[in-house]
């Protein structure tokens, strides 16, 4: 019995045994299954319930002027969004976040009551706003980070720099054409998450790793200001419709101011009109008037025709070629070639035109740039028109002498006169120096490049003896004078051609360009006035705001004047309390 | 036994150990974060405060400084 009884224990062990054998081994044969099949499959699954992606945009660039000062930059702001569908009631929360941020509350419930899973309530609120609606402490609302771009010194020089979109996008000038160079790039990353959800030891790279790049300008703010500023007067004294000025360093190239009137706030640019958005001073041709005889004398010269002694008879201010007459502003009988430049007389301008020959002007005013881009690191550069010699009729060449039939942009004239400043050679403009990494390491240089010999520095020496006539006493550019510097310059006084192609009665565009000091020229400036009321001649309406903008100039730069009066340091109005010179 | 129990309390203490430092850590990265911000904020706050626009309206309407004329610049070499 005993013996049996052992028997049956030992068959149930084994039975038993052999059970937990089987069940061991079936769990074994699973584990080994999802360890060695499936654990890829698994550790994904795992991961996914403590691991959070997070995708951020990076930070666009800085822009700076010619002295690291920031023009342009990125700031953080929140955004508040909505989920729809974990919003429980609707009508509350579009009354209570419509009266939180001022807006209308129908707008807002059609865009909760839509079936869409998210939508935007308000993009780049401000912190008062945000702190008002997380004040509600609703549910269904989402504060997202975004980037958004600030123009800490607002309008100054905001054409020129431009403005982006609300995504972050250039849309008009620098900002547009250096859009890929200074977007961040887009980077993903993973944070741990515990069990409440909350986000933990983040694998986040710094920040400045996926940054866009930064841009030096050669403008510089204080010059901006100084250049804006007195455009700003010119254009008011002169009940002008808009104005523009530009500052170029004719040895270099650089652009060192590029300004327009009326002003632009980019940080608000919506709220202005379109036709203010765009940098007119490079995308805007006109015909430039008088300031083109600058470039007739010089081809007279370097083609050997003229001297500037030599006369020609200016017919008593009327002068009839077939059906069309060309005026002066004053008489003249016999001009010198420098004379006609002085007093800025066409149909003078027309005889050296006409005796230079519409070959040789066509050529010198090519190698000038006139009728070609220039090149410079901007968006929507216009090249003007210059139609070649053989297209000309029989008064085009006479006609382009004196700036008819040829359009130009402000900075092809502006490019063209500093080419004179520095000795005949033609520099291309640019207004980026330099484009930095995140880390403020030089990644591209521009440096200043000659595009071409466009006169002899002989010629260029002859036209800049000739310019500074204008700026005597009886020349037409007298108001145009500086305190101790020496200036070449030309006025110009250009009729407006309507949309019907005619020249518009009582339309004008008034423009002075010139350079100082002559000896060693550190600025070319150009100032356009388009449509003054008060008085169209050039000489009287821009011709005083070129002489504000190149003395503040020149005197901020340390230029020496010449002849210095006083090497003392005083008080400009010394009767008058607390008054002291910057 | 007991080597199994120790064990399973220092592989306990060091798991709190880890999630303690990630959560300093989060801490930390977050409060750097918020100073890095603030320093750029700084940073625009300075550059508008030095727009030349503002100096120059400080300048002629409180200090009433006045633009000097060129015999009365001295350019220091």
């Amino acid at each position: 019995m005993n013996t049996a009884k052992t028997k049956y224990i030992k068959l149930r062990i084994t039975v038993v045994g052999i059970f937990f054998a089987i069940c061991l081994a079936s769990i074994g044969a699973k584990a080994g299954y999802l360890q060695i099949y499936q654990s890829s499959w698994l550790a994904k699954k795992a991961a996914d319930q403590y691991e959070r992606p997070f995708k951020e945009s990076g930070k666009r660039g800085t822009i700076y002027d010619a002295n690291l000062r920031e023009m342009a930059v990125s700031i953080n702001i929140t955004s508040i969004a909505a989920y729809p569908p974990r919003i429980l009631n609707k009508n509350a929360a579009a009354k209570a976040v419509a009266k939180a941020l001022g807006m209308d509350t129908n707008l807002l419930k059609r865009k909760l009551f839509s079936n869409k899973p998210f939508v935007w309530i308000k993009r780049q609120a401000t912190p008062n706003e945000v702190y008002s609606v997380k004040s509600l402490n609703l549910e269904g609302l989402g504060f997202l980070s975004e980037h958004s771009r600030f123009y800490p010194q607002k309008t100054l020089a905001a054409q020129t720099i431009g403005f982006t979109g609300m995504d972050g996008n250039g849309l008009e000038g620098i900002e547009f054409y250096y859009d890929t160079q200074l977007k961040g790039s887009d980077r993903e990353f993973i944070v741990l998450k515990d069990a409440l959800g909350h986000g933990f030891n983040s694998e986040k790279t710094p920040e400045a790793d996926y940054s866009g790049s930064n841009l030096v300008l050669t403008i510089d703010q204080a010059i901006q200001y100084i250049t804006e500023k007195a455009l700003q007067e010119a254009v008011a004294d002169n009940s002008a419709k808009s104005g523009i000025a530009i500052i170029m360093a004719p040895r270099t190239g650089a652009i060192l101011a590029m300004a327009h009137y009326p002003l632009l706030n980019p940080n608000s640019y919506e709220k202005f009109d379109k036709h203010l958005w765009r940098n007119r001073a490079i995308t805007d041709p006109f015909e430039p008037g008088s300031t083109m005889k600058i470039f007739t004398v010089a081809a007279a010269i370097e083609h050997g025709n003229s001297t500037p002694n030599t006369i020609f008879y200016c017919e008593n201010g009327e002068y009839k070629i077939g059906k069309d007459i060309i005026h002066d502003t004053h008489p003249h009988g016999w001009l010198s070639l420098e004379d006609i430049v002085k007093y800025s007389s066409n149909i003078g301008a027309y005889k050296i035109g006409k005796k230079t020959g519409s070959e040789a002007l066509y050529r010198t005013l090519k190698d000038f740039g006139f009728g070609d881009k220039t090149g410079i690191n901007c968006p929507g550069e216009t090249q003007g028109t210059l139609l070649p010699y053989k297209k000309w009729s029989a008064i085009d060449a006479g006609a382009i002498s004196f700036g008819q039939g040829i359009s130009a942009s402000p900075l092809q004239i502006i490019s063209a006169v500093s080419a004179i400043a520095n000795d005949g050679v033609l520099m291309k403009p640019f207004i980026v120096q330099a484009i930095l990494d995140q880390r403020g390491r030089t990644v591209k240089r521009f440096e200043p490049a000659p595009v071409r010999q466009a006169i002899t520095s002989e010629t260029a020496d002859a036209v800049k003896k000739i310019l500074m006539t204008v700026v005597t006493k009886d020349g037409t550019g007298f108001n145009a004078a500086l305190e101790g510097y020496t200036v070449c310059g030309k006025t110009g006084t250009a009729q407006k051609i309507n949309e019907k192609g005619e020249y518009a009665k009582g339309k004008y565009i008034s423009s002075f360009v010139g350079f100082a000091p002559v000896e060693n020229p550190e600025i070319a400036v150009l100032v356009i006035l388009d449509e003054p009321m008060k008085n169209h001649y050039g000489g009287v309406v821009a011709a005083p705001a070129f002489s504000k903008i190149a003395q503040e100039t020149l005197t901020y730069l340390n230029v020496p004047p010449k002849n210095r009066k006083t090497d003392r340091l005083t008080v400009s109005k010394p009767l008058e309390k607390n008054k002291v010179v910057i | 036994m007991v080597l199994f129990i120790s064990e399973l309390f220092i592989y306990t203490w060091c798991r709190v150990q880890c999630v303690k430092t990630g959560y300093e850590i989060s801490k930390e990265t977050d409060n750097n974060l918020k100073l890095i911000t603030l320093q750029k904020n700084l940073k625009i706050e300075i550059a508008r405060l030095k727009a030349p626009r503002r100096i120059t309206k400080i300048a002629t309407q409180q200090l009433g400084l006045i633009m000097p004329k060129s015999e009365q610049v001295i350019i220091i070499p």
